[in-house]
């Protein structure tokens, strides 16, 4: 059984990634299933997928723990989750990244394959949704499916659900990439650090559903857990504003469903870009166009 | 015949639309509402002859289901968790009044403590209604039961409801191969419905009057003996869908290598899939491992559970619920029907509101059971995969 995890931010693809290779692979005769981390996806956050590949009826349902083949669709991840984790010695890797396996460290040494797939998502699709683009770089590392399987697959999935010209894009996106991945090995000395979680034994667990702020060590929960959870490490896109535009009508303010931006004592306003996920309803609801967006996570 | 990548929900919804289901009262929850979004599309598409009605509430959406059945036509629906209990008022209403309505449940937790991840804490509440009510493993056998459930729910000797129960997310959202059948072979399986009774103006009737003392305790008695005459009836669509699909799943229970067995596990939903390669573990290192997969909560295998334990030492009961009195629901029930039967009976909890159980949990659960088998002592009930150390 070959197993596959994906890595991604909601919004790049990832789930339709694990599908159209599933897709693909049952083309080509084998068993196969994907599916998502089934959590609440939002835009930016962190997000996982799984596939699994096999010639008989695959029978287990449980996430994947020891992967085959990792898949990185944005590089970013690799600083803040522990992607490798679990990986197998004689895994694969394939990462969206403008470097050479060579100059990434995946915190395990492995065949390694990298893509510049976002530039290749935006000259095709004219978006940063990199799932095809990666598909093209699956098939050239691993030869688990033809690239064949993979265009037909690619064309039911998103044919069926964009239309034909999206579908030829997406096909077009997942050519080049086949033709620009290139193989090596990367490095393996980055240490993988456990993710800070709040995990207590059942009997340290607060008595009812009522969690007060003294009592949590979270990342995710609990009042005060957003303190550790800085949401703003989602946004690939910042607000720019120009103070000398703003008529201090305040809409932004009222409309920011994070509460990241601060009124100033004259009504002008500022952002707390820990906590922006770069929304852009600001800029939407700015009657003035004091607000715009740019591309970047940026401060 | 086509072949589709594609999840449960979706399969279910090519299952209804196969049966030609005639009204679809909805209301959407997660992780159900890919089946109404499908069914929505297909109809809108005129892929399907139907009535799609929104209700404001699922405790309307079985209302509306039974109007529309007593009125004479085939009617599917499907919820979760939270509208399922919504619906508990109207979920009594139907058996009662023999209404074939087949309804998917996706499998969610019910708060609070409220997820949106699968527990069966939603389905198993509701297992003294009346309705039949049956598991399933993945995505092919998700749609197929659609089929049988249609066929079983309207056979005369039945007449009654039943519920599919599906994972949620772990099949809900996870896309594999399923094939789907030709509307003209299903047309075979599954002819146009022929109501008992039918609410017509012209012929005026009374549905669901208000029933005194003399006569509420024979209804109930007939109810529960049409409970029991599904148990044939199970077996015989089973047959008659092997004969016209060539896939066959086993009547109120499918066994696996348990011809020898010495211990084994009784599972339902997905966690049967993941015993299934347990098992074949076991066996590869020579230990005499065995699995009984529970298809049907209701009616209960008390006969099949009994025959199929003959030899067995020790018999693990998965639930991914909890009765909150010591055990989950299905292992009171197998150890009520096996208290004859020279077996070790031990009850194993995992997978509850969503947590994933893995192969080492399996792995667990199949260890305690061959120690009972050996005639050691172990827990009663243990909770696999749970932080801190059971009391």
């Amino acid at each position: 059984m070959f197993e596959v995890r994906f890595h991604g931010r909601g919004g790049q693809g990832a789930v339709m990634a694990a599908q159209t290779l599933a897709e693909a692979a049952v083309i080509e005769g084998y068993h196969a299933h994907a599916f998502p981390f089934f959590g609440a996806e939002r835009r930016g956050a962190p997000v996982m997928a799984f596939a699994r590949i096999d010639d008989k009826k695959i029978s287990i349902k449980s996430q994947v723990y020891e992967p085959d083949l990792l898949i990185v669709l944005d590089e970013s991840l690799l600083d803040i989750e522990p992607v490798a984790r679990g990986m197998k010695k004689d895994g694969k890797a394939v990462i969206n990244t403008r470097k050479l396996p060579m100059e990434l460290d995946l915190g395990i040494e492995v065949d390694c394959a990298t893509v510049n797939a976002t530039s290749i998502a935006l000259e095709f699709l004219k978006a940063p949704i990199v799932n095809t683009a990666i598909l093209g770089a699956v098939a050239k590392a691993t030869g688990i499916v033809s690239m064949d399987s993979m265009n037909k697959a690619i064309r039911n999935r998103f044919g069926e659900k964009f239309g034909e010209a999206a579908a030829n894009a997406n096909i077009g996106a997942a050519a080049a990439a086949y033709e620009q991945t290139v193989i090596g090995r990367c490095k393996g000395k980055r240490p993988l650090k456990a993710k800070r979680e709040w995990l207590p034994d059942w009997d340290q667990l607060p008595m009812g559903t009522a969690l007060s702020e003294g009592s949590i060590d979270a990342v995710m929960v609990g009042p005060g857990g957003a303190r550790q959870n800085l949401t703003g490490t989602w946004r690939v896109q910042t607000p720019r504003y120009d103070k000398e535009k703003c008529v201090r009508c305040l809409r932004c303010w009222f409309s920011c469903p994070e509460g990241c931006i601060k009124r100033d004592e004259d009504d002008h306003v500022h952002w707390d870009l820990n906590y922006c996920k770069g929304c852009g309803i600001c800029a939407q609801v700015c009657p003035v166009k004091a607000i715009d967006m740019i591309k970047g996570g940026q401060k | 015949m086509k072949v589709k990548v594609i999840s449960a929900d979706h399969a279910v919804a090519y299952g209804a639309k196969l049966a030609r289901t005639e009204v679809v009262p909805a209301f959407p929850i997660t992780p159900q509402t890919l089946i109404v979004e499908q069914l929505a599309e297909f109809i809108n598409d005129g892929e399907m002859d139907a009535d799609f009605i929104t209700a404001e509430s699922e405790h309307s959406a079985m209302s509306i289901g039974i109007g529309a059945s007593a009125g004479g036509v085939r009617v599917f629906t499907a919820t979760s968790s939270q509208g399922l209990a919504l619906m508990h008022e109207m979920i009594y209403a139907v058996p009662q009044n023999r209404l074939p309505i087949v309804m998917v449940n996706v499998n969610r937790s019910l708060g609070a403590g409220a997820g949106i991840w699968v527990e069966y804490n939603d389905s198993m509440a509701e297992r003294d209604s009346g309705w039949l009510q049956m598991y399933v493993e993945d995505n092919q056998e998700a749609l197929d039961a659609i089929l049988m459930a249609f066929r079983l729910a309207e056979d005369r000797r039945v007449m009654l409801p039943v519920m599919v129960c599906l994972d949620g997310f772990i099949l809900s959202h996870t896309v594999e191969k399923v094939e789907i059948m030709e509307q003209e072979e299903v047309d075979r399986f599954l002819p146009k419905y022929e109501p008992l009774h039918k609410l017509d103006p012209a012929e005026p009737m009374l549905i669901n009057p208000i029933v005194p003392p003399e006569y509420a305790m024979e209804m109930r008695y007939q109810l529960d003996r049409a409970v029991d005459h599904s148990r044939d009836v199970i077996k015989e669509v089973d047959a008659e869908f092997a004969k016209a699909f060539g896939r066959s799943y086993g009547g109120l229970i499918d066994t696996y290598q348990m011809e020898d067995a010495e211990f084994a596990m009784l599972t339902l939903g997905t966690a049967t899939g993941l015993a299934r390669g347990i098992v074949d573990e076991l066996r590869k290192d020579g230990k005499k491992a065995g699995l009984i997969k529970l298809r049907f909560m209701r009616p209960f295998p008390f006969k099949e559970l009994c025959q199929a334990t003959k030899g067995l030492k020790a018999l693990g009961v998965f639930d991914r619920s909890a009765s909150f009195n010591g055990g989950g629901p299905v292992h009171t029930e197998v150890a009520a029907a096996l208290c004859n039967v020279p077996v070790m009976v031990t009850g194993h909890i995992a997978g509850i509101g969503g947590r994933d159980v893995t192969p080492d949990h399996m792995r667990q659960m199949y260890d305690v059971v061959e120690r009972a088998s050996k005639g050691e002592k172990v827990r009663q009930v243990t909770w696999h995969g749970l932080r801190g150390k059971m009391e």
